[in-house]
Parts: C-alpha cells; sequence; structure tokens
C-alpha cells in the first residue's frame, strides 16, 4: 500500500487526495496524477489503494462522487469536495504542519540536554 | 422476495460502477505509458503493476459503497418519518377539534381494553412474585383460601394430618407448605386496643421454601412447627409494618398478644410480599402447631376431620405437574383409607367411598391461591370480550371521521400527487398521521385504564376492597401498544388506500360525491364505505345490546326469585359464639337469653338462631341414611342440613306445610327430632307421609316432626337442594357459630343498634360477626352478576351511543351533499313528511341491515354467556327484541335533525348553489 517501508501515517493519503480536491473536481486518475507529480512520485507506490481512500472518503461524507464526461469524453467518476471535506482538509493541515514542526524541530537538536 | 431481487440488483449496480471507475484509471495509465512510447501489450501490464491487486480494491470500494449506500437509506427513511410525523403534527394540529374528538374516542375504547385487561393481569395471569414460581403445585382447590369443613371426608382441603402425609410421602417435591385461614384474631400491643390483622397459620417451612426472606428480624425457622405450642412468635407483612408499626425496626422481639397469649414478633417479610393469595393482603403469618393454643376451644391440628389447609409443593427439578398429581393422588386416598377410624362421625362406608371417587385437587400454583380468581374468570373473559367489541366500533367510527376527511381533503391529495408525490409514500403519510392519533389515544387510554380498573376494583368489592396489585406492568404496556397498532390496522388503512386511489381528473373538478351514498333510491343500491362501517357499526351494537339486555334480565331473573321466606324483613346477626367456649349448657342459656331480648325489641315479630344462617356464605352437609329407601347413587346418601333454634321457621317466614315447628322443648336433648323441606320429604317419601318416619343423619337415628316449603337459603344461581333441620344444641356438637334471624314487621336495618345493645348487654366480650339485612345479604350474593350486567349496560350504551352518532355524521354529510337534489324533489312537489321520510328510512335502512348481519352474529357468540344465564336462554326473545327497540329509537333520534335540515331545503337556495 502506501510507502510499505512504513514511516508515513495513513492519513497522510486521506489529507492529500482532500488537498488534490480543493481546486474543484477531479477523477481518480487525475487525482493520482497530481499526487504524483505533487510528492516527486515520493510516496504513491501504488495506485490501487487510491480507490479504496476515495470511496472511504466519500462514505464518510467528506467527498461527493458525480459521473461525468472525462477531456477525452469518456464516462469517468469525478469527486467533489464536500464542505465536511474542506473543514477536515484545513483542520489536518494545522494539525499536520504542527506535528511536522515538532518533529523537525526535535530532529534538529545537536546536543543531547539533559535539563 | 421482491426486497431480495431489489438488493441483488442494487449490489450489481454498485459492482458495475466501481468496475467502470477502475476501467477508466487503468486505460487512462496504459494510453499515457503508450503515448511515453511503450508497446500497447506492455503498456497494459504496466498499468496493472503499478495499479497493484485490482481484485481487493475492487472489493473493498464495493464493500465502502454498499455501506454507504445502507446509511444513506436509512437516513432517508428517518427523514421522510421526520417529514411525516412533523406534516402529521401539523395537520393534526390545524383540525384541533376533529383530532381531539378522535383522541378521545380512541383513548376511551383503548383504556377501557387496558382497564380489563390490567384486572385480568392481575387476577389470571400474573405469578406469585417468588423464585421459580413456576415449580409451585398447589394441592387443594385453590378458590377455598378461607373454608374450613367438619366432621366428614373431604379431599378439595386437607386436614393436618393428611397434609403431614403428603408433605413425608409425596417423593415429587423438595418441600410442601400449609397455609390455612384462621378466623379472626384478637391481637394486641403493649395493651393497647385489640385489633383483628388478617391471619394465616402456617407451616414452619413456609417462608424457606417459598424462597421469601425477611426484611427486618427473622422468618421462621423449618422447625417451628415441631410441636404444639413450640413456638409462640409470628411473623408480620411489610405493609402491615408500615400501618401499623410504621416501619419501626424494633418491632422485633416485640411481645403481643394474640387472642390472649403471650406472643413474639419475630421478623417482617420482605417487602412486596403479602402472602401467596391473590385478592387477600395477609398481615400476620403464625406457626400451624400454635393453633390449639390459640383457638383453645376448637382444635384443629391433630383432626382428620377438620379440612381447614391449602398445600403448596415446590416440584423437584425434573418433576413434571403430572407425576406430581398422579404422587398426591395415591398418598391422599390411601392415606384416607388407612384412617377410616379416624371419621367418627361418619359411616365408613361413606368414607371409603369418598376416598375413592372424591376429586383430588392438584393444579399450577404458581399464581398462588384465589378466590378473586375463580369468582371473577368468567365476567373478565366476557367483559373483555364485550370491551374489545367496543374497540372495534370506536374504530369503525375514527375510520369514517377518516374517511370523512380524506374525501374533504381529496384536492390537497390530488394536488400532491399532481406534484409528484409517490402513492406509497402518500399511504404511509397518512398512515403515520393514524399513528400519531392511535400513540396520543394509547397515551390517553393508560390514563383512562389507571383510574378505571381502580373503579372497577371498587365496583366488584361491592362496598368492600380487594386488594390487587393493579400496576401498569410489561404485559399491560404491550397489550395497550398491540391495541393500538391494531386499532390503526383497522381505522387508518381503508381511508389511507382509499385516499391513495383517488383519481387526478375528478379530484381537480373539485367535487366528489362518495361519503353519504344515496339518498332515496336515485343514487343506485351500493353500500358507501361510510355506510358499510356504520352497518357494521350496528351490527356490533347489538351483539353488546343484546348481551347486556341478557345480563341484565339474568340479574332480574335472580333477584326476583321467590325465596320461600320474608326477605324483606329479616336481620341477620352472626356471633362468634364459640371463641367466647360458653360449655353447653350455658350456650343454651346464652341463645334462649339473647333470643328473648331480641324479641323485647320493639317492631320484631319473631325471632330464631342457626348455625348457618342464611346467605351467609357457610353451609353444612350430613349423610343421610332414609329407612325403607333404598339409595340409587351416593347423592342419595347425603343432605344439606343446618341446625337451628326453636320456632324457626316461623321466625323466617317459611311455610310449614306439615307436622309442627321446632320447639323450645327439642333443645333438650330428650329426642332426637327434625324438620324437612319440601325437597327432601317428595324425594324420600313420595307417599306424602313423612311427619312420623325415621332416618339417620351420620350416625344417629332422628323421627320427622314438620316438613316445610322449600327456602332459598344459600344461592339464588341454583333451586333449593333437599335439606332437614336438627335442633341447636344438638348432642353430637353445639355450633360454635350462631346466625340469629330477626324478623321485623318493618325495615330490618332499623333495628341494628337496638341489636347491638342487647348483645353487648348480655356479654360484652361476645364478637359480632355482621348485623345484616337479608336483603344486603342476598345482593351482595349476586354481586358479580350485578357488576357483569352494569357493566355490560355500560358498554352497550356506548356502542350505542357511538354508532349513533356515528349515523349522524354520515346523515348530515348526505344530506348536505344532495341539497342538490333535495331542493329539486321539493322544486318538484315533494312534500316536507315525504322528505324526512327518504332521510330516515334511508337511515333505517342502515340500521336494519346491521340488526339482520348482527343478530346470528349475537346468538352464535351470546351462547357463551350460557353459565353465567340464570332463569332466561341465551335466545331470550325480550332481550332481542329490546335491544332492537333500543337501536331504532337511537337511530330516529340520531337522524332527527338531517332529517328535519333536509325538509326545511329550499329549492332556489338549493338549485343556486348547484
Amino acid at each position: 500500500m502506501l510507502d510499505p517501508d512504513g514511516g508515513v501515517v495513513r492519513g497522510t493519503l486521506d489529507v492529500l487526495i482532500l488537498k488534490a480536491l480543493s481546486w474543484g473536481p477531479r477523477h481518480g486518475y487525475a487525482v493520482a496524477e497530481w499526487i504524483a507529480r505533487a510528492t516527486d512520485r515520493e510516496l504513491l507506490v501504488e495506485e490501487g489503494p487510491l480507490y479504496t481512500a476515495l470511496h472511504r472518503l466519500e462514505k464518510k461524507g467528506w467527498l461527493t462522487g458525480e459521473w461525468g464526461l472525462s477531456d477525452n469524453n469518456r464516462r469517468a467518476k469525478f469527486y467533489v469536495l464536500s464542505p465536511s471535506g474542506r473543514r477536515q482538509l484545513r483542520a489536518e493541515m494545522t494539525s499536520w504542519e504542527r506535528y511536522a514542526r515538532a518533529v523537525s524541530r526535535a530532529l534538529a537538536i545537536t546536543t543531547a540536554a539533559t535539563a | 422476495m421482491r426486497r431480495a431481487l431489489r438488493l441483488v440488483f442494487r449490489r450489481a449496480h454498485i459492482a458495475d460502477a466501481v468496475d467502470d471507475e477502475l476501467a477508466f484509471h487503468l486505460d487512462m495509465r496504459t494510453q499515457r505509458l503508450i503515448a511515453c512510447g511503450m508497446a500497447p501489450d506492455a503498456a497494459r501490464r504496466e498499468a496493472l503493476r503499478q495499479f497493484g491487486d485490482v481484485e481487493s480494491v475492487r472489493r473493498e470500494c464495493v464493500t465502502f459503497d454498499e455501506e454507504r449506500e445502507r446509511t444513506m437509506r436509512r437516513r432517508n427513511y428517518t427523514e421522510e418519518l421526520r417529514q411525516d410525523l412533523h406534516y402529521a403534527a401539523r395537520t393534526l394540529y390545524r383540525n384541533l377539534g376533529f383530532s381531539f374528538v378522535v383522541v378521545l374516542t380512541l383513548a376511551l375504547g383503548i383504556g377501557a381494553n387496558t382497564a380489563i385487561f390490567t384486572l385480568i393481569d392481575a387476577v389470571l395471569l400474573r405469578q406469585l412474585e417468588v423464585p421459580n414460581a413456576e415449580q409451585l403445585v398447589a394441592i387443594g382447590n385453590p378458590a377455598r383460601v378461607t373454608s374450613m369443613s367438619q366432621g366428614g371426608v373431604r379431599l378439595d382441603l386437607l386436614s393436618y394430618p393428611l397434609y403431614q402425609e403428603v408433605r413425608q410421602h409425596v417423593p415429587m417435591f423438595q418441600g410442601v407448605l400449609a397455609s390455612g385461614r384462621a378466623d379472626r384474631v384478637d391481637l394486641s400491643v403493649a395493651g393497647r386496643a385489640t385489633e383483628h390483622p388478617r391471619a394465616r397459620y402456617v407451616s414452619g417451612n413456609y417462608f424457606h421454601l417459598l424462597g421469601v426472606p425477611a426484611a427486618v428480624g427473622r422468618v421462621f425457622a423449618d422447625d417451628e412447627d415441631r410441636a404444639v405450642g413450640a413456638s409462640p412468635v409470628a411473623v408480620i407483612s411489610y405493609p402491615y409494618w408500615t400501618r401499623r408499626f410504621a416501619n419501626d425496626r424494633a418491632v422485633v422481639g416485640t411481645k403481643i398478644l394474640i387472642n390472649d397469649v403471650p406472643m413474639t414478633i419475630i421478623g417482617v417479610a420482605r417487602e412486596g410480599y403479602a402472602g401467596e393469595i391473590v385478592g387477600v393482603s395477609n398481615d400476620v403469618w403464625l406457626p400451624i402447631t400454635m393453633q390449639p393454643v390459640l383457638n383453645p376451644h376448637e382444635k384443629y391440628v391433630d383432626d382428620w376431620t377438620t379440612s381447614w389447609i391449602l398445600a403448596l409443593g415446590r416440584l423437584r427439578p425434573g418433576a413434571t405437574l403430572a407425576q406430581a398429581h398422579a404422587g398426591v393422588e395415591t398418598i391422599v386416598r390411601q392415606a384416607i383409607l388407612d384412617h377410616v377410624s379416624a371419621f367418627r362421625f361418619s359411616p365408613p362406608a361413606n368414607v371409603l367411598a369418598a376416598a375413592r371417587n372424591d376429586t383430588v385437587w392438584v393444579s399450577s400454583g404458581a399464581r398462588g391461591f384465589s378466590r378473586v380468581r375463580s369468582t371473577f374468570q368468567a365476567p373478565l373473559v366476557i367483559l373483555m370480550a364485550g370491551v374489545a367489541l367496543l374497540l372495534l366500533i370506536v374504530c369503525a367510527n375514527v375510520a369514517n371521521l377518516l374517511l370523512a376527511r380524506s374525501i374533504a381533503r381529496g384536492r390537497e391529495i390530488g394536488v400532491r400527487l399532481a406534484l409528484g408525490a409517490g402513492r406509497a409514500r402518500l399511504v404511509r403519510q397518512l398512515l403515520t398521521e393514524s399513528l400519531v392519533l392511535a400513540l396520543a389515544g394509547a397515551a390517553g387510554g393508560l390514563l383512562v385504564a389507571g383510574w378505571g380498573s381502580r373503579l372497577l376494583v371498587r365496583l366488584a368489592a361491592d362496598g368492600g376492597t380487594i386488594p390487587l396489585d393493579l400496576r401498569l406492568d410489561l404485559p399491560v404496556l404491550a397489550f395497550t401498544l398491540v391495541l393500538s397498532l391494531a386499532a390503526v390496522a383497522i381505522f387508518g388503512l381503508a381511508p389511507a388506500l382509499r385516499a391513495s386511489r383517488v383519481d387526478l381528473a375528478t379530484t381537480m373538478r373539485a367535487n366528489t360525491r362518495a361519503v353519504g351514498g344515496s339518498l332515496g333510491s336515485a343514487g343506485g343500491r351500493r353500500l358507501s364505505p361510510a355506510k358499510l362501517l356504520i352497518t357494521a357499526q350496528v351490527a356490533l351494537s347489538v351483539v353488546l345490546l343484546t348481551g347486556a339486555a341478557l345480563l341484565v334480565r339474568s340479574l332480574r331473573s335472580l333477584e326476583g326469585h321467590p325465596t320461600g321466606l320474608d326477605r324483606d324483613h329479616l336481620l341477620i346477626v352472626e356471633l362468634d359464639i364459640g371463641s367466647r367456649g360458653y360449655p353447653d349448657v350455658r350456650r343454651n342459656a346464652l341463645m334462649q337469653d339473647l333470643a328473648e331480648r331480641f324479641g323485647r325489641i320493639p317492631d320484631v315479630a319473631g325471632v330464631s338462631y342457626s348455625e348457618n344462617g342464611i346467605f351467609s356464605g357457610t353451609e353444612s352437609e350430613s349423610g343421610i341414611a332414609v329407612e325403607g329407601f333404598t339409595p340409587r347413587s351416593a347423592a342419595d346418601s347425603s343432605a344439606a342440613y343446618d341446625q337451628v333454634g326453636p320456632h324457626y321457621a316461623a321466625a323466617i317466614g317459611a311455610r310449614l306445610l306439615q307436622g309442627r315447628d321446632l320447639e323450645a322443648t327439642d333443645n333438650d336433648h330428650t329426642g332426637y327430632v327434625a324438620l324437612v323441606n319440601e325437597s327432601l320429604a317428595r324425594y324420600y317419601y313420595p307417599g306424602g307421609n313423612a311427619v312420623g318416619q325415621w332416618f339417620r343423619s351420620d350416625t344417629t337415628r332422628v323421627q320427622i316432626v314438620g316438613v316445610i316449603g322449600d327456602v332459598t337459603d344459600h344461592t339464588l344461581r341454583a333451586a333449593p337442594v333437599r335439606r332437614y333441620y336438627m335442633p341447636f344444641l344438638h348432642p353430637l356438637g353445639a355450633p360454635t357459630i350462631a346466625h340469629f334471624e330477626i324478623r321485623t314487621a318493618g325495615d330490618p336495618a332499623r333495628i341494628g343498634p337496638e341489636v347491638r345493645r342487647v348483645v353487648t348487654a348480655v356479654d360484652a366480650q361476645l364478637p359480632i360477626d355482621g348485623i345484616d339485612p337479608l336483603t344486603s345479604l342476598m345482593r351482595a350474593s349476586v354481586r358479580e352478576e350485578r357488576l357483569l350486567a352494569r357493566l355490560a349496560t355500560g358498554f352497550g350504551l356506548g356502542a350505542l351511543l357511538l354508532a349513533a352518532i356515528g349515523l349522524y355524521g354520515v346523515m348530515t354529510y348526505a344530506v348536505t351533499r344532495r341539497t342538490g337534489e333535495i331542493g329539486l324533489r321539493v322544486a318538484l312537489g315533494a312534500q316536507r313528511p315525504g322528505v324526512i321520510g327518504l332521510v330516515v328510512g334511508d337511515a333505517l335502512r342502515v340500521v336494519l341491515l346491521g340488526f339482520v348481519v348482527g343478530l346470528p352474529v349475537a346468538l352464535g357468540t351470546l351462547r357463551l354467556l350460557g353459565s353465567q344465564l340464570h332463569g332466561i336462554g341465551a335466545t331470550d326473545p325480550i332481550s332481542i327484541v329490546a335491544a332492537l327497540s333500543v337501536l331504532i329509537v337511537s337511530a330516529l333520534v340520531a337522524v332527527l335533525l338531517p332529517a328535519l335540515r333536509a325538509s326545511r331545503v329550499s329549492p332556489i337556495v338549493a338549485l343556486r348553489e348547484e
């Protein structure tokens, strides 16, 4: 699944999907492409789990699915961020930044302080 | 089936969508790779590789989608329900008057049903609240809770020695407890005034076997009954502790006097337990072996010939009621056969016959003992049926109201249909409205029931009290809920379905003519739904009214039954002469003294006395062997008997047919004489020569000195039986209870206080158990019949009222609808009487149709009243005619207004409206 070597929390994919949809409706393939580009193909090792995540988020009500036509005129399922999905994205971004800052700060320390 | 198909279909639909979505992704990826220069086959493989495990992703996606769909459907459903409820509440609120009437009638209908069911639950259904009540087995007739029988063999009650045999020798029981009546006890605490709590004598194992612990102190130990007089202790009930001792824990160890014997209260039984007898709340339990100490003049405990005990056995695990029955039967019969000589008053042949043939009573004891159960079982079932019919009528009325309204709302419904509301949704909407009404009705019904069931018990107790636990417990609440749902199904469905069939085109034209149906012959022969409902109501009313008429006539017949005595001028005074332990000679003097003093009271025309009294609830039977008569059956060898004072026949107003009345000298033990009644004289002496003949009463030879007319002296429900009367101070045993019969010229109730003064003057300690005019004792003896007749009349009138209201509503509506037609008829020369006749005729046709439908139903169902009817048959024509007349008169009253309104229709106004 996501980064089989471990290390990145599972919610990362969810927040990336929400972020990918924050500019407007996209179908699953477009979401996959955006994540690959945005992360320099560092995170998404396989594309299948993306779909599981999309359907899970749809069930949670953060996304709604709608069938429409793709650029090359094919029937495709588009995902739209719902208002609650947008709220979730904001919340996750804040907590992610706080988390990342804390971890980087910790890792940047060079001396073992015991006070 | 259809639901399953839809599920399969829906699942396929979800899976297809997921497949499409994944296929799109793979195609896009493949094309992208081809665009980068890969060969199509390789590109496809690479796309699949990048994707990962397609099958498991697909499965997970489908699962998520299915879950999502389920939640959504549920949310939709609750949302729709919320909307429906909101809409229903708004509609009902907007028609507040309508809603109020519907909820009120439903509340009364449901409440009446719940009230009766509460009683059925308390009296007939509920188990004793002790652990594993279903293991209990009742031995003895569970209705004879305060009975006692002396002299002969009885198998419907146990003597103490017989109980011991059962307790020790029936292997199916873990244990067997005894519970026996304790007459009246005098209890005094610390020298305060004597009171008379309800008491029972019980075996030592009573509390442990039932599983009833003490709230305070301790209950009896198993060996509390080891020997006569061994344990001068008492356990009291929680309610008595509260009432009498204000829940003071210091009650444990309190010294009390019971019948002047020092005893100690050792504990209080747990809260909520008031004995094993339904409808009687016991106050004090005494060890059964204290009986001879507390009642030194009537020692029951070692006596085979005193039957006074009901027993409860607790089955061993695995043993069945049938096995226990067989076990008890064997032991009881054998025990009596082994102790024939103990029955010293009965000829051995009689004892043997009883031991072999009499019924041994063994039944489930889970519901305890109860006299009210056997008395009120049949009336309660009849009332339940009656009140259920009433609810049907209520439902018909409500259905009619809803129907009328659904037609009035035809336009609204048409509009909603036109706006695209689904018909199924519409039906659901209308049913929701009915449901709201029914639940509101049920809530009101519970209020009505709480009040109604108490009222019923008060009516049933007829001035006394029957302490029943009338909780609205789970069975009652479930019953009410089921009832209201059934009501919705009955009254809500028809209007809802009808409304959903509303035809768009016709409703939009805003004129429907459905409710009233025809006036006269114009509209055709078909009955409208509204009239169909009225017909059903009338039919049901016929059943209820005829039933009520039957019960009332039966009661009249009972109460008016000729009794052969001066019923309106007798005062019955019950004295407990045994409790004072008068020896025979003093007892004779006491009776003579009292009789003389009563005779000197102004207005008194005659005085005598007897053991059993008249309508007192006690009765005696004795073996009889008539010289020169060969018995044809066991019944020929016994007769009812009583022991009476001098001038008995004259005092009670019985006719002396032959010979002489009993005289004061007959009490002197000089000769053995008897009076016999007409039935006995005719039966054994068909030649009419009874006087001077001899027969054996048990083991004593007596001579008949007179024959008196039959007297109805113990029950109005059965014809008088063969009876003989011996002198009160019969050498075989003087009675311990005496009933004085005092005949007055005027109202017997008036001399009551004077009688009390006389008794007190003779012996201030002599307990007076009752001073009642005979008429009130007789009335009390038919209280179940009176209750039944009263309630059935109430139900019948309720049914009548509802049917009349329904008829009034429908006819009013019909007249309004047909104003134009009537106007036309008037314009064409119809006269007022003709128009009135038209409306009345229309209504009467409905009533008569209902009667014709209802009568066979009534005749069929009312046969079930059979055993409750006296002096008339279930097809009593007078009752049927009475019901019909009442119906027709009510129908006429109900249509009077609509008919008058129709007759006042002015042709001009009517035609202009059209």
